[in-house]
């Protein structure tokens, strides 16, 4: 495992030896930079395998072994290559993260090798044999509906499960895989026409393939046991639905794969093709393309059900899946088959039933019902006029209502969530269950919204707002202010924030709500919320002010409310995540990967357990190796003061001696030979909006003077008019490329570093500055160091002060919310150089970082006293004092 | 950005005549090896960048032909792809050298940049070689 890339080796080692002697300094940064900029692409691809990860383990997404040995494997080569980088990057300090490595890597193999035993075979499961564990091999269909005949006692059509087993049978036996890959090949997702294309002729030559004899063979001898036990032959007509896994999920197939009614025993195995071709639909294909699902990881099992000849069918909900407060059994009924409900052909009757112990029957809704769906004697289905005297007459007795709204009290019950069923009535009177699947209650319009009744009894502490994701939530507010703050995000807490942002994507998995005073409900914040279902209202102004901290809240993203403490009234409405991968193997197995790679257990880089030997994870790894990234590039600008060769002077009316070093692109093409350059020749982004900052009119010195002052003269100024201790002559470098700087300057005792890196991908932007102070004892230094962080968390940055040094970074922004802070950091350095002899009381920190906030740089003597209210009592000062000397 | 050279090494023709086709389409010069044999010789003769390496091929697989390629090339830069590889390769592939790690079937757009990542870091190396004769 320690073996490293050996020419890499090579080269870093002949470089360390000669570099004092360099002529082009230039090169040992690139080769730096090169480094860095690998271990953070790293980092960004690793922290995205981890989010991916995370959103598989929520269970509503598919995914198959390939998909965990891939993922595996790629988060494993990042972590190498973020040890690897640093380990070079910092002349070999690093190595004992290898073992660290090494020592996960095996435990990740081992639990994918444990895992490898082949799930039993059987092509098809007759329904009295299935429980909603099965749902890997026949989908998530037959699974409930299996569930709800041998776990509930519920009436359901005889049957049979064609599996998954079968499906991969019927692929491989004709080689399909390899057939449609190759046409896959040919979309262009961008290109509707090429996804039609394919999916025809994928669709063809499935259709045209072989069912394999044993299949074959395995569904006819079930079909024939069914019809047996119906007594009715070879006559037995069946329905024929599409069960794939994640098929009943909102978010993923609902509605796109196929049901076949009424088949024949002829047409049983062409139509089986017919509905495994339905995986196949240009739908479905650009479905899986855009959100990655491999075709590999899809299975489609068949579920095959006695077709019921109906009397009367309809849809039943467990609860109003739009008026969220009413807690009552809805039936629609038609008479016939039920796709003229499903499909809204008919306008249904409906009826209410109270959840109360005997079913009462609040309501019974009867429209005119003028034709129905009926089994054609050759097969099929077609449309047949109702006898007048039934047309407007109710479709089911109350007997019969009150029945069904048991079965779905019963299902409600069983799976803890509103229910969504297709129910039957056959010719014997017989109420059957033909499929039952968690209820998406549907979000009201604003209107409707605001027409829900407030709950009395809780104080109201948000209204308003709009939904990007309906539901309800209950879990202590937090509030997150800048990113950092989502690392310690607790389970099951509500995230409170004065911005929407997708970066909250990493805790979504866990939330139970989130709240923001801005962000727009057709952001890209808002789409995530709702495929992970966490209910989320934003554009709820004032809402993060209004929210205390910690306290248990209730999010009613129906209505746009936040209530302070638990609505038991809508608790209920609380859709647990849908889970149909929970439980499967492959799951299993994901979950067990994923424990070596997804928690994070170093969280405080400055606590002592911030080390190699207590990174258990893949994700601690890289949080370890990145931090000290930040570490090892500041050294960067230590290493180059030794050595003067490569660098150009920029001249400009600052008090600065600054030379640059580009490491490319960073300025305008130069000859060999120029030394000097000026703030025109400057390419690179963020250098530009540093000098921005800079060069700020109101900054050009204490006293007024003309801009056009030339830099030797300003430097001079600068140097007459400098405090003691801080003596002109040290310089300052930046490092530069097109979209990267490293600026450091060290005046007297005082020493800046910012690193910031400002390009088109906003994972890969951050900026990382650190000011350290000077002499410890000096508390009027001190008190810059905490004026400056004052300012810095004001606009966003994550501070930490430690003694006499300050540390602040800002991360993942766009290149221009970059640009603009670091234009405001340029301000800050130079303002601060006027701040020590102002600094004469603890008063005035505030009152540099009011001037500052305001726009208002230039401070003097008398400005500052002037405004002070009252002397600052002797003992906060001395208690001051004592601490600096602590910590010195 | 200048062309860069690449070699596509994958025994699945269908997926390496894609990704040719499209990577032509997008002006970038490109050749194909159905094994890891063949994309040695090919290294033989002509220059390349970077090579584009599937884990999973029959005979010589990925990472022998990846330690191979290093052994003769140092300065090639190598994209792995995988399918069903093991968490194995992606140590291996590190250790050897191997630039980054796709899934695949890999979106040419990513495809793409990490070409050009991977030829950056190419061009990066081929400087200090050059600094350090």
């Amino acid at each position: 495992m320690g073996t490293i890339l050996g020419n890499l080796k090579t080269l870093w080692r002949s470089l360390m030896k000669k570099d004092a002697a360099e002529e082009d300094i230039g090169g040992v940064f690139r080769f730096k930079y090169g480094l860095f900029k690998e271990l953070l692409n790293s980092n960004t691809q690793l922290l995205d395998i981890i989010t991916d990860m995370e959103e598989k383990l929520k269970g509503h997404q598919l995914f198959g072994m390939s998909y965990i040995r891939a993922n595996a494997t790629r988060a494993v080569f990042h972590a190498f290559r973020m040890v690897k980088s640093l380990d070079v990057l910092s002349g070999h300090r690093f190595g004992q993260l290898y073992p660290v490595l090494e020592e996960i890597h095996q435990k990740i193999k081992a639990e994918l090798e444990a895992r490898r035993e082949a799930t039993a075979a059987a092509l098809v499961i007759p329904y009295t044999a299935i429980l909603k564990e099965m749902v890997d091999v026949v989908g998530g269909k037959s699974a409930h509906l299996g569930e709800a005949q041998n776990r509930l006692q519920l009436p359901v059509p005889l049957g049979f499960a064609i599996t998954t087993n079968a499906y991969d049978a019927f692929l491989a036996h004709n080689d399909l895989v390899e057939e449609i890959n190759k046409r896959k090949l040919a979309i262009d997702i961008n290109d509707v026409e090429s996804i039609r294309e394919a999916s025809e002729e994928i669709q063809a030559i499935i259709t045209a393939a072989a069912v394999p004899e044993a299949l074959a063979e395995a569904i006819l001898e079930s079909y024939h046991d069914m019809a047996r036990q119906l007594g009715c032959a070879a006559d037995l007509r069946v329905s024929l639905r599409s069960s794939a896994i994640g098929e009943d999920s909102e978010l993923s197939f609902a509605g796109q794969y196929l049901t076949v009614l009424n088949v024949t025993s002829e047409n049983l195995l062409a139509t089986y093709k017919t509905i495994i071709a339905s995986l196949y639909t240009p739908q479905a294909i650009s479905y899986r393309l855009v959100k990655g699902i491999r075709d590999e990881d899809t299975a489609m099992s068949v579920a095959c059900l006695q077709m019921v000849e109906a009397k009367a069918s309809g849809v039943m909900y467990s609860r109003h899946p739009v008026r969220i407060l009413e807690d009552n059994v809805l039936i629609n009924a038609v008479w016939g088959l039920g796709p003229y409900v499903v499909e809204g052909i008919l306008t249904p009757d409906t009826y209410i039933v109270a959840k109360d112990a005997n079913f009462t029957i609040l309501a019974t809704h009867i429209t005119p019902k003028p034709v129905q769906l009926v089994n054609k004697p050759s097969g099929g289905v077609e449309e047949r006029p109702v006898p007048i005297e039934q047309q407007e007459a109710p479709c089911l007795t109350p007997a019969q209502m009150q029945t069904l709204a048991s079965y779905a009290l019963k299902l409600e019950k069983h799976y803890g969530v509103p229910q969504d069923i297709e129910w039957a009535l056959d010719q014997d009177d017989r109420l059957l269950i033909l499929q039952a699947r968690p209820l998406r209650l549907k979000p009201p319009t604003a209107a409707d919204a605001q027409a829900i009744p407030l709950i009395p009894g809780y104080p109201l502490l948000v209204a308003g707002g709009a939904i990007a994701c309906a539901g309800v939530g209950c879990g202590p507010a937090y509030h997150v202010r800048d990113l950092a703050d989502l690392k310690d995000f607790p389970d099951g807490a509500v995230l409170v924030a004065n911005h929407s942002s997708p970066q909250f994507v990493i805790v979504m998995g866990r939330a139970a709500g989130i709240v923001a005073d801005h962000g727009s409900v057709s952001g890209h914040m808002a789409a995530l919320t709702r495929e992970f279902g966490v209910p989320t209202i934003l554009g709820a102004e004032g809402a993060s002010d209004a929210i205390p901290p910690g306290v248990e809240i209730t999010v009613d993203a129906y209505s746009g409310r936040v209530y302070q403490g638990r609505v038991r009234e809508l608790l209920d409405l609380q859709q647990p995540r849908e889970t149909h991968m929970q439980g499967t193997p492959v799951y299993q197995t994901l979950r067990a990967v994923a424990d070596h790679i997804i928690p994070l257990n170093l969280v405080d880089p400055q606590a002592p357990s911030f080390s190699p030997e207590n990174c258990r994870t893949l994700h601690d790894i890289s949080r370890f190796v990145h931090e000290q990234s930040y570490r090892v590039m500041f050294q960067v600008s230590d290493l180059i003061s030794y050595d003067k060769g490569g660098a150009v002077k920029l001249t400009a009316p600052l008090p600065l001696d600054l030379y640059i070093v580009d490491l490319g692109e960073g300025l305008q093409p130069q000859s060999k030979r120029t030394t000097i350059v000026t703030v025109d020749d400057i390419t690179s982004v963020p250098f530009q909006a540093l000098l921005r900052g800079m060069l700020h009119p109101d900054l050009q010195g204490f006293e007024p003077r003309p801009i056009h002052v030339s830099g030797l003269l300003a430097v001079m100024r600068e140097q007459m008019l400098s405090p003691v201790g801080e003596r002109f002559g040290d310089r300052s470098y930046a490092v530069i490329s097109a979209k990267y700087l490293n600026f450091s300057s060290r005046v007297g005792y005082h020493y800046s570093v910012l690193d910031a890196y400002c390009g088109q991908t906003i994972n890969n932007n951050y900026i990382t500055f650190s000011f350290k102070g000077g002499a410890a004892d000096d508390v009027r230094r001190n008190r810059r160091v905490r004026a400056i962080a004052r300012v810095l968390e004001h606009y966003d940055f994550a501070v930490a002060v430690k003694g006499d040094q300050v540390n602040a970074r800002f991360l993942k922004y766009p290149c221009p919310v970059i640009a603009e802070k670091l234009e405001m950091i340029g301000k800050l350095l130079l303002f601060t150089r006027q701040m020590d002899m102002l600094m004469n009381s603890e008063y005035s920190v505030e009152l540099v970082v009011q001037n500052f906030l305001a726009g208002n740089y230039r401070l003097d003597q008398a400005a500052m006293s002037r405004s002070e209210p009252e002397p600052v009592r002797p003992s906060d000062r001395e208690s001051l004092v004592g601490d600096e000397g602590q910590k010195n | 950005m200048e062309t860069f050279r690449i070699l596509i090494v994958d025994d699945e023709d269908d997926f390496r005549e894609a990704i040719m086709k499209r990577l032509r389409a997008r002006k970038v010069e490109v050749a194909g090896a159905n094994s890891g044999l063949q994309a040695l010789e090919m290294l033989d003769n002509q220059d390349f960048d970077v090579v584009v390496l599937d884990v999973k091929m029959p005979g010589m697989d990925g990472i022998e032909t990846l330690r191979a390629i290093k052994q003769k090339k140092p300065l090639v830069e190598v994209i792995m792809l995988t399918g069903h590889a093991s968490v194995e390769s992606g140590i291996q592939g590190m250790q050897l050298g191997a630039f980054d790690y796709v899934m695949k079937p890999v979106a040419l757009d990513d495809l793409m940049d990490k070409l050009r990542q991977a030829y950056e870091r190419r061009m990066l190396q081929l400087e200090y070689g050059r600094q350090n004769l």
